[in-house]
Formats: C-alpha cells, structure tokens, sequence
C-alpha cells in the first residue's frame, strides 16, 4: 500500500479528522482571521480595513487606557488568586474533617461556579445596594457606614475582586479536597505518633503533598480570571472611571462599543500572548496526562 | 470536654457555611417577590410572600419581557451544540484514547490548550463569519461557534474515561471480528455512559451561560438566548427594576441548579478535565 492510501485508510483519520476539521475551521482560522484584524484599521463590521502594519500595536502601547487595563487586570488576577487559594484550601482541609452533612454544605458551595455570570453580577449589585441591599444592612448594624460600593473606584474593584472570589474559590476548594481524599493516611497518623503538632503536619506533609495540585488550581483559575468579562459585564461594566476595567472588557469596549475592530483584535492578541506563556508554564509543571504523582 | 467544644465549633462553622452559601441565592428568590415599593421600604426583605405579586412578576418576567421564549432558543441551542459536539468528540477521544500514532499526546495537549483562548479573541471574527456565511442573527449561527467552544473540554472529559476503560476489551472484541467503529459505538459507548453524561452537562451549562458571542451574533430580539436576554434586561449601565431583576436571575438560574444535582458527581473530574486523575 502506498501512504496515501495507508494515511485513508488509518482509524485516526477517521475517528480524529471531523473533530480536527471542525476546530480548524472554527477556533484556529478566526484566530488568524484575529490575527490579521489587528494589523487592519477596521472600523466597521463591513470586512475588508485597511492595512496598518503594527500601527494598532503602537498606539496600544502608547495608550494611558491600555496601561491602566492591563495593571488592573494584575491585581485583579493575583489578588482573586492568591485570595481563592488561601480560602480554597482552608475549606478543603475543614471538609476534610469528615463531618457529618458536609456533603450536603459541599453541594452548596459549589453552585456559585455553575450559574450565568451576568446573573451573578445582577445578585450582588443587589446584595451590596447602598440603599436597601442586604450587606450593606448588615454592615449597618455594626454601626459602621456602609459604603456606596459602585460608585468610588476602590470599593468597585473591592467588590468585583470580591464577587469573582466568591465564585470561584469553590473550585480550588473542591479540586484540593478531592486530592486531600486521595492522600494515604498512614503518613499522617505515623506523624501523629512522633507529636507533631498540627500546624506542623499542615506545612510539612500536607502542603508539600498537595503542592502540584495547588500550582494547577492556581494556573487554571489565574488564566479563567484574566479572560473574565462576563462577570464584569454585569456586575460593574468596567467603572467607576475605568477602575474595573480589564484587558478582556477594555478589547470588549473597543470592539463592541466602539467598533474599532482592529484595535480590539490588538489588545485580545496582546491577551493570547501572556496567555500563551501562561499555558507553557501549565504544561510544563503540571504532567497533564502522564501519571501525576504517583 | 476539649474535644466537645470543638466538635460543636466545626458544626456551627459548617451550619453557617450552609446558610451563607444559600443566602444570596434565597436573597434574589425573596426579591423576585417583592413589589417594587416594598424592595425599597423593607430592609431587609420580609419573609411575606404575596401571591399574587408573585404571579404578577413572573408573568411580567416570563412572558411581558419574553424570558420563556429566551428559555425556549437556548434549549435549542443547548441541545443542537452538545449533540453535534458529542458526535464530533466522542471518536476523537477514543482516538486519542486507544490508538498510537505520531503527535497524539502533542495534539491532545494542543486541542486542551484552545480551551484557555480568551473568548473575546475570536468572538469578532465569528461573528464576521457567520456574517459572510449569511447565518447571523439564527440558531445556526450561534450553534456552529458554540460547537468548537466545547469540543475541547468534552474531548477532554471523555478521554479521561476512555482511559479507565481496560483496553482487554476492545481487543477481545476486535478478535471477534469486531470493526474498530463497532468497538466504540457497541462496546465503548455503554461503558463511558457517565463520561458522555459529564460533558454534556458541562458543555450545556457552559453555553447556557455564554453571553459574549450572543451579544455579537444575535439581533432580533425574538432570538435572544437566556444569558443574553438577562444581560439586556439587567445591564449595569442603566437603571433596573429590582424586582424585575431578581425573577430574572432566578429563572436563568433555575435549571442550571437542576442540572447541578445531576453534576455533582462528576464535578471535579469536569472541571479538570485533563488534569487530576
């Protein structure tokens, strides 16, 4: 058989080639498509801009607003992060504990992660209403004065970080619990025998043992909060004064709002580049598929 | 005694972790209850219930503001993407799963990496597309995207469940006389039923959810899909009626919390699909 013939007859062909054709066509030639884009001035959904060279690329770098997104889309990442992690892992090692209907408060928890993120957004714009909503009650009765939460820029970008916290350390918490379910006991209860204490057993076994699952958690939830827009959409639509607006929102406002097409595809590929870099550094410590620490 | 105290410690935290995770959600329910005049006048909210407000803001949601018909498009939606997604997934896990060829692990990497695209990269040239193919503004035209936007986690999803599959089997099927594709659809298929019902669930919850792509690709008002039909009755830049407000979120939120019983047990291996194992 020559190879030609071998390559159509071949199962992979086959069982692979629709799903292949398909992403081809619709996830990588829009990506091109993308690419192309953000070297054109395209200013309306007509097709066809003219061509730019790295111009959109240059006033991008150039532009205050593009700054400013870009420093707030870190601290939203690395502080939702890093906050996630902290509180995710605290709720893994309690439910760890085995108490009786944990398993129901687990399904509980769980559900912020599931629902629409406009919708989120939408419950706490009511939650944290200045005038009616029920924290700000709430922090009235301490008979502290309960902030105007969406009108000064710290306290929106409080709240944002705030929100995305709430509905995402549910997926560290249920990702590190599943490990710590998996961990052998043994060690444990040999270290309980030589008196450790139980910060001790927390930083010396524990940790080091859910260390690989923990950068996962942390690459996933860091590369999902960078292209958050969603949530932002609804929640504070990127204000007060651009005190929320990140790189997702700030491509979506340039994009959408403005129609300046070749400059949203600018920024989304400035995006796809810290996200390339973003996804090696996944590859590279977490063994996705081969055997993980076994 | 120690030991009695800290027992009664850990249930109260894990009672009060119940009730705050169900607060906000019984907050917007309580809400979505409420006259206009009586969000304002009662703080909090009291746990009265009027009926016939009730109807009368769910009859406005439903139908005045045509959050049914939005429930209806993204049932169709939902359904006409997973199943085309499944169809396409299912044979390439398996491919990636059983077979040995060249770049299989490079590939499945790659097809697990698209899944970390931020939306808003191709949303603008698949609207353009699917303007040039003449099927924006219909199911079609969200239904083609959507297709691709879950291809990679329910690959993922169902490698991993190919892989607990012994391969024994498939060889003494093979033996048999079996062909390759009778193996996975008479053999395979039965046996990875949870996997095929974990992706799906996963890929329809994602794209009920989905809203960026909808608000490029959809026009008409009667096409709105449900995020996007919440989206524009809730935006943040304009002023709401809370009430109003608060029924939509429930009946978005609704049949994802119906869908989630049936998730929970596979929560975590869809949610890291490709990773922890």
């Amino acid at each position: 058989m020559t190879s030609t013939k071998k390559l159509l007859v071949s199962p992979v062909l086959w069982l692979l080639g629709p799903a292949l054709v398909y992403l081809i066509l619709f996830a990588i030639f829009p990506l091109f498509y993308s690419l192309r884009l953000s070297f054109t001035q395209l200013v309306s959904a007509t097709g066809e801009g003219s061509w730019v060279g790295f111009g959109n690329y240059v006033s991008l770098f150039a532009d205050p607003l593009f700054w400013n997104a870009a420093v707030n889309s870190f601290w939203f990442v690395s502080i939702s992060v890093s906050l996630e992690l902290v509180l995710g892992v605290a709720l893994a090692l309690f439910f760890n504990l085995g108490l009786r209907g944990s398993a129901v408060v687990r399904g509980i928890l769980v559900l912020p992660m599931l629902i629409t993120p406009i919708v989120v957004g939408v419950m706490w714009r009511a939650l944290l209403n200045a005038d009616w909503g029920l924290i700000s009650w709430l922090i009235a009765q301490f008979g502290i004065d309960p902030p105007n939460w969406f009108s000064s820029t710290t306290h929106s970008f409080v709240a944002l970080v705030a929100v995305e916290v709430w509905q995402w350390t549910p997926f560290v918490f249920i990702i590190v619990f599943a490990r710590l379910q998996t961990l052998p006991q043994d060690v444990f209860e040999a270290v309980q025998v030589d008196g450790a204490s139980a910060f001790q057993t927390f930083r010396y076994i524990t940790l080091p043992l859910l260390k690989a699952t923990i950068i996962f958690a942390a690459v996933f939830r860091a590369v999902d909060a960078f292209r958050s827009f969603d949530l932002i959409y609804g929640l504070t639509f990127g204000g007060p004064a651009r005190a929320t607006t990140t790189l997702s929102f700030f491509a979506f406002q340039n994009g959408f709002q403005f129609q300046n097409y070749g400059y949203s595809a600018a920024i989304s590929y400035v995006m796809l580049i810290i996200l390339a870099v973003g996804t090696v550094i996944l590859f590279r410590y977490v063994n996705l598929r081969v055997e993980q620490d076994q | 005694m120690n030991q009695f105290v800290r027992t009664v410690v850990a249930y109260a935290t894990l009672f009060m972790l119940g009730v705050l995770g169900l607060a906000p959600f019984a907050y917007m329910l309580l809400l979505s209850t409420k006259r206009r005049i009586e969000i304002v006048a009662q703080v909090p909210p009291e746990l009265s219930f009027n009926f016939e407000t009730i109807v009368k803001n769910y009859n406005e949601v439903l139908f005045s503001l045509g959050m049914a018909s939005f429930i209806l498009n993204s049932l169709i939606v939902v359904g006409l993407s997973t199943l085309i997604a499944l169809l396409l997934a299912t044979p390439a896990a398996y491919a990636f799963s059983r077979l040995r060829f060249r770049s299989n692990h490079g590939l499945a990497n790659w097809i697990l990496s698209l899944r970390f695209m931020p939306p808003i990269a191709i949303a603008v040239p698949l609207f353009l597309m699917m303007r040039y193919g003449g099927i924006e503004d219909s199911y079609l035209g969200l239904v083609l995207p959507y297709v691709s936007f879950s291809l990679p986690v329910i690959i993922w999803i169902l490698i991993g469940f190919f892989d607990e599959v012994p391969s024994e089997i498939d060889d003494a099927a093979l033996i048999d006389g079996c062909s390759r594709f009778g193996v996975l659809w008479r053999v395979l298929l039965p046996l990875v039923r949870p996997g095929l019902a974990t992706a799906s669930l996963f890929s329809a919850i994602f794209i009920w959810n989905e809203f960026l792509l909808a608000l490029y690709v959809i026009d008409s008002h009667e096409l709105q899909t449900i995020a996007l039909g919440a989206a524009t009755l809730v935006s943040a830049q304009r002023p709401i009626d809370w009430h109003i407000a608060a029924g939509v979120g429930v009946t978005t939120v609704v049949p994802i919390l119906v869908f989630s019983v049936f998730v929970q047990k596979y929560l975590v291996r869809g949610l890291t699909a490709g990773a922890v194992k």
